[in-house]
């Protein structure tokens, strides 16, 4: 397979991906660059890979997290999209209202990205941990953190939503 | 709320999500173009890299030449040895095989910033060495004659650019190798140092 081929076949993809991860998509389409900018430098050695989209997407993935580990990352995910500046189409309404991608945003980097390989790339344990250089054990304990971070920020959510249809 | 349920509602939300991100274009131009000129600073890199250790290597060698001294080769007369505190001895490929890392190098000092790719140089026992520069892989041959005379030849080599720790530019210069215990040393044809080498576990 061409570098062309896989970009046209799979880029748009990795853009999703980065957004997931992220949260932000300025950032994703950097992620998507950043990694294909890599896979391209050493394509030779890419196309021949078991799955080439498997190897370029562990760079995004580590890219993502060396980025927030770096001192000049300062912005946490945004937990809102803005509209204008980001996904100019009627979906950022319902991303923008899911409680739950808000209560994603308070999870650590790696917390949520155990998450988007878990469910949105359907990922088993061992392979996230082979794209983390991980161990599963480890994915499995990051997953369970983060789901209960997620089931506790929903509950509260719930919660305070029960108590403002009370008062009004 | 139960496990199941949550883990659905996540799929839906990162679905959700990921539908809603706008077409990206010119994907492919964006990452090629960037590989590229990453490609033309490491090549004005490497090449600087090289250039420097070499003028460095000539510029001594002329010092020396130009002393009231024998006018050959440092490297013969065993003077440039002692000035660089290396012991003469008779060195194999089977005495520097193994794996080395650069804890100095002349023109270079961020030995130890993170790299993709572990800087290293392996020599093997059978006269080629392979390693990265921190981002491309090398690979070349070597020769070591006696009392230490060392060459080097450089193979093909991927340019990808990054803070590159020119192992080729001191192979390429250096005209003397030397093996103490877990150090290894290149010298240039003045005798001057080059670089240091720690063996790699």
């Amino acid at each position: 397979m061409e570098f062309e081929e896989y970009v046209s076949a799979r880029g748009q993809e990795l853009v999703r991906l980065g957004f997931t991860v992220s949260g932000d998509y300025q950032r994703a389409e950097d992620l998507a660059q950043i990694a294909l900018m890599q896979a391209f430098r050493s394509w030779r050695k890419v196309r021949t890979a078991h799955d080439p989209h498997h190897y370029v997407r562990r760079i995004l993935v580590n890219e993502y997290l060396s980025m927030t580990r770096r001192r000049s990352f300062s912005e946490a995910p945004t937990a809102d999209l803005e509209p204008r500046r980001t996904v100019p189409d009627h979906a950022t309404h319902v991303v923008n209202s899911d409680d739950l991608w808000r209560a994603l945003a308070t999870l650590s980097a790696r917390e949520r990205v155990v998450l988007v390989l878990r469910y949105y790339q359907d990922l088993d344990d061992q392979t996230i941990a082979d794209v983390l250089g991980i161990k599963p054990s480890s994915v499995r304990a990051t997953a369970s953190r983060a789901l209960a971070s997620l089931r506790k920020a929903r509950d509260s959510t719930r919660d305070s939503n029960r108590v403002d249809e009370r008062l009004s | 709320m139960s496990n199941t349920d949550l883990e659905d509602d996540l799929r839906g939300t990162f679905e959700r999500a990921a539908a809603s991100v706008p077409e990206a274009d010119g994907l492919t131009e964006r990452a090629t173009v960037g590989a590229r000129r990453a490609q033309r600073r490491t090549w004005i890199i490497s090449g600087a890299a090289a250039a420097a250790v070499a003028a460095i290597a000539v510029a001594g060698f002329g010092l020396a030449g130009s002393q009231d001294k024998p006018t050959q080769p440092p490297v013969a007369t065993g003077e440039a040895t002692a000035a660089v505190g290396a012991t003469p001895q008779v060195l194999s490929g089977q005495a520097v095989a193994g794996k080395w890392r650069a804890v100095q190098m002349v023109g270079t000092r961020a030995l130890r910033e993170a790299r993709p790719e572990d800087p290293v140089l392996v020599f093997k026992p059978d006269g080629t060495w392979t390693g990265s520069d921190g981002c491309n892989g090398l690979q070349g041959t070597y020769t070591i004659g006696q009392r230490g005379a060392f060459t080097a030849t450089v193979g093909p080599q991927h340019l990808v650019g990054c803070e590159n720790v020119p192992h080729t530019g001191v192979l390429h210069a250096a005209k003397r190798i030397a093996v103490s215990g877990d150090t290894l040393q290149l010298f240039g044809a003045d005798g001057r140092q080059l670089a240091s080498y720690a063996r790699a576990r």
